[in-house]
């Protein structure tokens, strides 16, 4: 009976595309709209948002460069670097949990496919990560490193990050609808996974076969992407990023399915 | 949900006149989960799978049972049951937002419905965001919503009220917005719910000159409404709702005379 279930799982990324397209006026109006909440219409509220990841990460490079002496030279902005694509990641999965429930009111009256709420989310996130840039990039200038020219590569960088975020949201919303305590496991997750993934520490800082394993972690390679391209000056290799970027898609895969499998049971849960 | 609906179902994507139906409904039933159980989380559902080998914990019970319910174009089809008869649960189906458990749902046209109030608007945003919001849902442009924004605050007589929250609308100033948004799409297919019964006699009057105009157009219209007088004058047939099943389709003023004399619910048993 469900025309949903009829179609085949090999359209849901291409379909998803053509979606995001069709929707661009809701995700533009939403994304514009996030972020005037979050910035108060005033650059004081911008800087105010800056203020708190400024202060935590200056918190956590004094503990680790001076009380803990982790041989990383410009700790600051080695460990920024590692935060921001950490923090994107770790604040959408997270918000990820209420889109659904936050949203049921418009699609229980308009019929939309229910994902380009947690696109909405993605790309709001996407928008401060962008805010968050102007940051690093101050404290790489004012600790005399300058900008590397490598950075440019962001925008090329962010595509397999943005995949992944997509896809592990896609999971965890649909979960949160169906049990209860996706919230307490997704928090568990998220701290084991924080400390799996290369942000406080550099790879050369763990034993080899340690590491062979935790870089089966997509978000392990696009953390050290983002600090490639910042902190060490040089490009992604190109292979390395190539197989990322088709693990990254697989994720995203993963979560469509998920997603598009139990999307239509949603209103019977919420 | 509608996309795959249309897809799979070539012809109804446009009416046309070898199609007289607007609805087709085959053996609908929506099975709605019973409350008595606790939300499940995700660690029983780990442990009761091991141990039963089953996923699902919960009773269910059915707000509709088995419909089959055909609508032509052109007609004011209302439908009347005493509450939780399954009427917006019906309504739903038909909006093509609620999937149900069985059955198929065929729809010849594009449909605007006005369900429940308030939702389908985001209660922080005011009148104009809603606005904006709601267009964005349909796909529209923003320069087609932005030329449409003085037209349906005029129609909705709440151009003083434009820059309130809906939160702080009454319920009343709601169901206007609701409904000058809902036409304002000009759909084919018009399926409202109860609420016009909390707009004055002015708002209600200037409705049915819209339900007039609509029907001249070839348009067709479903109502749910307690209100019988105004459903004998406007419905041109009615359809009485008892438990989720339909008791009688036909002639309004027979059907009103069943749900008054409550004859019907003998007619289910029997
Ligand atoms: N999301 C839901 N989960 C579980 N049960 C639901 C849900 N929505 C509705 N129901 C149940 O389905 C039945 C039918 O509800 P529905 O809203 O369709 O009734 P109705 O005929 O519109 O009633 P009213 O005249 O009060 O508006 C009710 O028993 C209601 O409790
Ligand atoms: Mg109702």
């Amino acid at each position: 009976m469900s025309s949903v279930s009829q179609t085949s799982a090999i359209s849901f990324v291409p379909d998803f595309f053509v979606q995001m397209y069709g929707y661009r006026e809701y995700l533009k109006q939403s994304v514009l709209r996030d972020l005037r909440n979050k910035y108060k219409r005033s650059f004081l509220g911008y800087i105010w948002t800056m203020l708190h990841p400024l202060a935590m990460m200056s918190v956590l490079a004094v503990v680790f460069s001076h009380i803990m002496r982790v041989p990383v030279k410009d700790y600051a902005v080695f460990l920024f670097a590692g935060l921001l694509p950490w923090n994107y990641f770790n604040s959408t999965a997270l918000m990820s949990l209420h889109t659904i429930r936050a949203n049921a009111r418009l699609f229980s009256q308009i019929p939309v496919p229910k994902y380009i709420f947690i696109l909405s989310l993605t790309f709001s996130n996407l928008a401060n990560l962008l805010f968050a840039l102007v940051p690093l990039l101050i404290i790489s200038i004012v600790m005399g490193r300058g900008v590397p020219l490598t950075a440019l590569a962001f925008p090329i960088v962010l595509i397999p990050l943005f995949l992944t975020v997509v896809g592990i949201s896609l999971i965890l919303a649909t979960s949160n609808v169906f049990f209860d305590d996706t919230l307490h496991l997704a928090e568990v997750g998220l701290n084991m996974l924080y400390f799996m993934s290369p942000v406080l520490f550099h790879r050369e800082l763990l034993p080899g076969w340690i590491t062979q394993y935790l870089v089966l972690n997509p978000l392990f390679c696009q953390i050290e992407f983002v600090r490639n391209i910042f902190y060490d000056g040089v490009l992604p290799d190109p292979q390395v990023f190539a197989i990322n970027l088709c693990g990254a898609a697989f994720v995203l895969f993963l979560g469509l399915f998920i997603f598009r499998k139990s999307e239509d049971k949603f209103l019977y849960f919420l | 949900m509608r996309l795959a609906t249309l897809r799979n179902e070539p012809d109804s994507a446009q009416p046309s006149a070898a199609q007289p139906f607007a609805f087709k409904l085959s053996n609908v039933t929506v099975a709605y989960r019973s409350y008595q159980e606790r939300p499940s989380s995700l660690k029983e559902t780990v442990i009761r799978f091991m141990r039963t080998g089953k996923m699902k914990h919960y009773s269910t019970f059915d707000a509709l049972n088995d419909v089959s319910l055909e609508i032509n174009k052109g007609t004011v089809l209302g439908i009347i049951g005493s509450n939780g008869s399954g009427k917006s649960t019906l309504l739903k189906v038909m909006a093509q937002v609620l999937k149900p458990t069985q059955g198929r749902v065929v729809v010849n046209g594009s449909v605007s419905s006005l369900i429940e109030l308030g939702v389908g608007f985001d209660p922080e945003l005011n009148a104009v965001e809603n606005i904006f919001l709601n267009g964005s849902l349909h796909k529209k442009s923003n320069a087609d919503i932005k030329s449409r924004v003085d037209h349906i605050l005029e129609f909705a007589e709440l151009h003083d009220f434009a820059r309130t929250p809906i939160k702080y609308f009454s319920s009343g100033m709601a169901a206007r917005l609701g409904f000058a948004v809902a036409i304002d799409i000009n759909p084919d297919i018009l399926i409202v719910d109860e609420i016009l019964a909390v707009g004055d006699e002015r708002f209600q009057a200037k409705c049915s000159t819209v339900f007039q105009n609509f029907l001249k157009s070839g348009k067709t219209i479903i109502i749910v409404s307690h209100d019988m007088s105004m459903l004998e004058h406007t419905a041109r047939e009615i359809v009485l709702l008892s438990r989720g099943k339909i008791v009688f389709r036909g002639d309004p003023h027979h059907a009103i005379g069943m749900y008054r004399d409550k004859s019907y619910e003998t007619a289910l048993q029997g």
